[in-house]
């Protein structure tokens, strides 16, 4: 090995280091726990078992948790690209201090503690709360809407939280498109309508992709507004598995459920990657 | 297959005037070269003739109606841009065809004029391929033809060659010309190598900061420029300043240069007292003995070029004459020489155009 390589390696391994001890060791541990039997001393028991798994996978009720929360992560996707794609179309045309002005306003949901954000929710749709008080005094409702610990208001929250993470992936990738493309489509006769969907949706492919997959990640992984906004009616594959650990110390069963929705949400990503490779191919220009 | 006609047009940009009442007119089947130096307006001109760029006044006349409230995409103009613009995640065949598919024809008359257009163009065998997998001039090729498989009326290139070698813009640069020929298409060319723009042209229009200098025949750009800015960006020139100018008829004059007595043509009407030049372009003037000729002068400076040598000539008031002299002539440094002129390619011009 030469001098180079070596000291290569050696620059790789604070970041190699953090991901085998936090990131390895404990996907490892909880693999391993997953297969335990629940615990009367501990944590775990010493035997093995598939039983975890087996009830999980044999319940349609954790069936029903593991698919809402996989659509419900999907909706967030779509709603979030759909709202975010004129954002970034308008910021990838900006230039100077307006490109600033406009970055920060787009970066301004993730500038709040996750905490504050989730209780301004709450306070903003409470029955008595403002947006209440002010479809009421305009008469647009009779009675107050019952919004908080709704599905609608938890995706409504988790869209406006993950904005930054689409914006900016797509907004890298139309600033990447030469406007030239689209004066020789329109010298071709296309409309705006026909431009857009010809050449800029497909070539800003490279930023939606990634995009979609970080999107589609955190909300299926989100656990504090669904368990602040969406209540206790509703259950999300997060909060189920929080309350299996801290409420009832079931850290087996936790544990499989956790690895069973990390599964899922591979497949998921696995999924879309293979549906839109094609699309990827060609618009890697 | 249209005539255009456009007048005093003018595009704003703040308080910078990009176009100062820019007027040209095509004939059906002509080509027109924009030609100037970068900032001079010739990109500009064609924005507005393609309908990216709106004016701030004027009008364009494409058969004798106007043009300038048509958005782009109702023109029905081919443009052939310098990046070539293609669709980077298009094949080749599909790039040609995109026009053709958003007038919901046939596929199998997609197919056809598709195939019709790169035989043209000698792309053929090359229409599944992308963008990035074809050399710099077949993508030129597929700009070229995706413009003509429309049948535009009429078709507008900026700069279509500045990304090439030259090899390949020698032949692209016939291609052009052939195929704009052939399909009798009236085009609109933006260069600024004025070489290109006089091989191909049938009238050139010299822009000038925002406007045109001179629009005529590229021989008529080359051998009557109508000031010195033309003559300049138009080729090789001597200009030798001149005194005691009189009119003795339309467009001929009788000048002193260089202590000499001469009767030569020029731009009709220059103003009594204006600041006039004489153009002598170096293939007019030969080497001659010393006592003959027009004017008398040294050698100070020769280089053999094989084709030709070049020397540069002071006359004996201190101008300097450029000439490309017989390759076998014999010249010493210093040595006494004589200059004859073509008196039929002297050409008096204001040296700026009143």
């Amino acid at each position: 090995m030469t001098r180079l390589s070596r000291f290569r390696i050696l620059l790789a391994l604070p970041a190699v280091g953090l991901i085998f001890v936090f990131m390895i060791l404990p996907i490892t541990n909880m693999v391993d726990m997953s297969f335990r039997t629940t615990g009367t001393t501990g944590p775990f028991g010493d035997a093995y078992t598939l039983g975890h798994y087996n009830r999980i996978l044999g319940d349609g009720y954790y069936w029903g948790v593991l698919l809402r929360s996989l659509v419900t992560a999907a909706m967030v996707t779509l709603l979030c690209l759909i709202v975010s794609y004129p954002i970034a179309w308008h910021l990838s045309k900006a230039r100077g201090t307006k490109a600033v002005v406009l970055y920060a306003c787009i970066a301004s949901p993730l500038m709040t503690g996750v905490l504050v954000r989730n209780f301004g929710w709450m306070i903003i749709v409470a029955l008595n709360g403002p947006l209440n008080e002010v479809l009421l005094a305009f008469g647009i409702i009779e009675r107050p809407l019952r919004l908080l610990f709704t599905q609608g208001l938890v995706i409504l929250a988790l869209v406006h939280v993950f904005i930054p993470f689409m914006v900016l992936p797509i907004n890298n990738a139309l600033r990447n498109i030469s406007p030239t493309l689209t004066e020789a489509a329109a010298s071709m006769g296309a409309t705006r309508l026909d431009i857009l969907r010809d050449v800029i949706l497909p070539l800003s492919f490279p930023g939606i992709y990634p995009g979609v997959i970080l999107v589609y990640v955190l909300a299926v992984a989100a656990y504090v507004t669904p368990a602040l906004l969406g209540g206790q009616m509703v259950s999300y594959m997060p909060t189920l598995i929080i309350s299996e650990l801290t409420g009832t110390f079931q850290w087996p069963l936790g544990s499989a459920m956790a690895i069973v929705l990390s599964l899922s949400s591979l497949g998921v990503v696995i999924l879309f990657t293979a549906m839109t490779w094609k699309m990827m191919e060609r618009s890697r220009a | 297959m249209a005539t255009v006609e456009v007048t005093g047009l003018q595009k704003r940009y703040q308080d910078f005037l990009a176009l100062d009442g820019v007027s040209l007119k095509a004939k059906t089947g002509q080509l027109i070269s924009l030609l100037g130096p970068s900032g001079c307006g010739k990109s500009t001109t064609l924005r507005c003739l393609a309908g990216f760029l709106e004016p701030n006044g004027g009008d364009i006349l494409v058969d004798g109606e106007s043009i300038v409230s048509t958005p782009a995409n109702r023109r029905g103009f081919g443009v052939v841009f310098q990046d070539y613009a293609l669709f980077p995640h298009m094949t080749v065949a599909e790039n040609v065809g995109y026009g053709l598919r958003l007038k919901r024809l046939p596929k199998g008359e997609i197919a056809t004029r598709v195939y019709d257009v790169m035989k043209l163009v000698r792309l053929d065998g090359l229409d599944r391929r992308l963008p990035k997998e074809i050399s710099g001039g077949q993508q030129q090729r597929v700009a070229l033809a995706r413009a003509l498989v429309l049948q535009p009326r009429l078709l507008l290139l900026d700069e279509p060659l500045a990304n090439l070698d030259a090899r390949l813009r020698d032949e692209v640069r016939w291609l052009i010309r052939d195929v704009q020929q052939q399909s009798g298409i009236t085009a609109f060319y933006v260069t600024h190598d004025q070489s290109e723009a006089m091989a191909m042209s049938d009238m050139v229009a010299v822009m000038k900061a925002g406007r045109v200098a001179q629009f005529a025949t590229p021989r008529e750009i080359y051998q009557k420029p109508t000031e010195r800015y033309v003559a300049d960006f138009t080729g090789e020139a001597n200009f030798l300043p001149v005194s005691q100018v009189t009119g003795t008829g339309e467009g001929s004059y009788r000048i002193v240069v260089a202590g000499t007595d001469l009767e030569v043509t020029g731009v009709p009407d220059i103003p009594i007292g204006w600041d006039a030049e004489l153009l002598l372009r170096p293939e007019s003037l030969s080497l001659v003995a010393p006592d003959a000729g027009t004017f008398r002068g040294r050698v100070t400076k020769s280089a053999f070029l094989g084709a030709a040598l070049h020397c540069e000539i002071t006359l004996d008031d201190g101008d300097v004459l450029r000439l490309a002299a017989d390759p076998n002539e014999q010249v010493s440094a210093e040595g006494k020489v004589g200059v004859a002129i073509d008196r039929s390619h002297a050409w008096l011009m204001p040296k700026v155009a009143p």
